[in-house]
């Protein structure tokens, strides 16, 4: 059988990124894990466009209209959790710039000449010096 | 009620200040509370504004957070700096003047007689209020939500005026940045076992506060920073 235009197109794209996964490893800036998954990612790529016919079959087998509704629930399900663990990440994130945020202004912390008289509320603004400004 | 605290009684009391963009009116308020209460915290949560300037004016402590993190985040870095200064009861208290002075000693009084360890100021326990319907709407939704979601009946479930003893104090530990912290903080009260009472307060709405105050949209954030907290973590 004759491949169609796209999976020529897709098939060709699919080589360069395992081409350039790679030479990312080998280079160093990819980490040996993900190198493993992003290129079983291309490849079970390559595999479902080149044989269109294996994901129909599979589908069929879990009581699934059509290979590209596997496809597509698939991708779903992962985008979802990928989803959640980047949120996870960043509410991690957000918290220890916090403590860090937090331990600086504790660490700076201005104070007032104590211990102040109220009824000259007016030397404590002299002696209070340029506050320091770090945003 | 409104009877004043002896003066060592009030040398013990911190009060803890979130500040973001208050330079208008921030020095006008700590003043106020720091006639009668000599420690007065402020938190400035990464103002774009002159807020922090203003609070080394006028507070007895002034702090910065370098970047906005929130009112959550701001209170707690209050409440750790007030424990670490040794304090024997902390009161939070909103800087954009919506809360009179003379509701703190209502605040501490039942913590200092050891009734409780936790006061929470209710908007609605003290008759008659003055708000506009819609925010109004909202916050009768809040307590419903904090109904459902802690178990905890409450008459005014997100209103900023709290008092802690200092052991309560040191247990509290604010992790949601943003509003929804009102919510976590009666979680951990809960949790706590910390005997705890609601004590009529009165709110000044002036136009001020209300513009600064929480939005009917805010409340759907601090509905989904809650939620996702319970179901991330």
């Amino acid at each position: 059988m004759n491949p169609s235009l796209f999976q020529i197109i897709a098939l060709c794209g699919l080589a360069v990124l395992v081409v350039v996964t790679v030479l990312g490893t080998v280079r160093g800036s990819i980490g040996r894990r993900d190198a493993v998954l992003w290129l079983s990612i291309w490849i079970a790529a390559g595999v479902a466009i080149a044989w269109p016919k294996l994901t129909a079959k599979i589908a069929r087998l879990l009581g699934i209209g059509r290979g590209t509704d596997l496809v597509l629930y698939c991708a779903v399900v992962i985008m979802l959790v990928g989803f959640l663990m980047v949120y996870a990440r960043l509410r991690q994130l957000r918290r220890e710039l916090t403590l860090v945020v937090r331990h600086v202004a504790i660490e700076n912390a201005f104070r007032a000449k104590p211990p102040t008289a109220p009824s000259e509320p007016n030397t404590t603004v002299a002696a209070t010096p340029d506050p320091p400004r770090n945003g | 009620m409104g009877t004043e605290l002896p003066a060592e009684a009030r040398a013990q009391v911190f009060v803890v200040m979130a500040a973001y963009n208050e330079a208008a009116c921030l020095e006008a308020v700590v003043g106020e509370v720091r006639a009668l209460y000599p420690h007065v915290v402020v938190v400035d949560d990464g103002s774009s504004d002159d807020t922090f300037a203003a609070a080394c004016r006028s507070a007895s402590y002034a702090l910065r957070h370098a970047v906005n993190r929130g009112q959550g985040a701001a209170l707690q870095t209050g409440i750790d700096f007030a424990l670490r200064e040794g304090a024997g009861f902390i009161v939070t208290f909103d800087a954009d003047g919506q809360h009179r002075v003379e509701d703190i000693s209502g605040l501490v009084e039942p913590i200092l007689t050891g009734e409780c360890d936790i006061t929470l100021g209710s908007r609605f326990l003290g008759g008659h209020v003055d708000m506009p319907r819609l925010r109004r709407l909202v916050l009768r939704g809040a307590v419903l939500f904090t109904r459902m979601v802690s178990q905890v009946r409450l008459t005014d479930a997100h209103n900023g005026f709290r008092g802690f003893s200092r052991r309560a104090a040191a247990r509290v530990n604010i992790t949601l940045d943003r509003m929804a912290h009102a919510s976590e903080l009666i979680d951990q009260i809960r949790h706590s076992g910390f005997p705890y009472r609601e004590v009529p307060v009165q709110i000044r709405y002036t136009e001020y506060s209300l513009a600064k105050g929480q939005s009917a949209r805010g409340a759907f954030r601090i509905v989904f920073d809650y939620l996702m907290r319970r179901l991330v973590e």
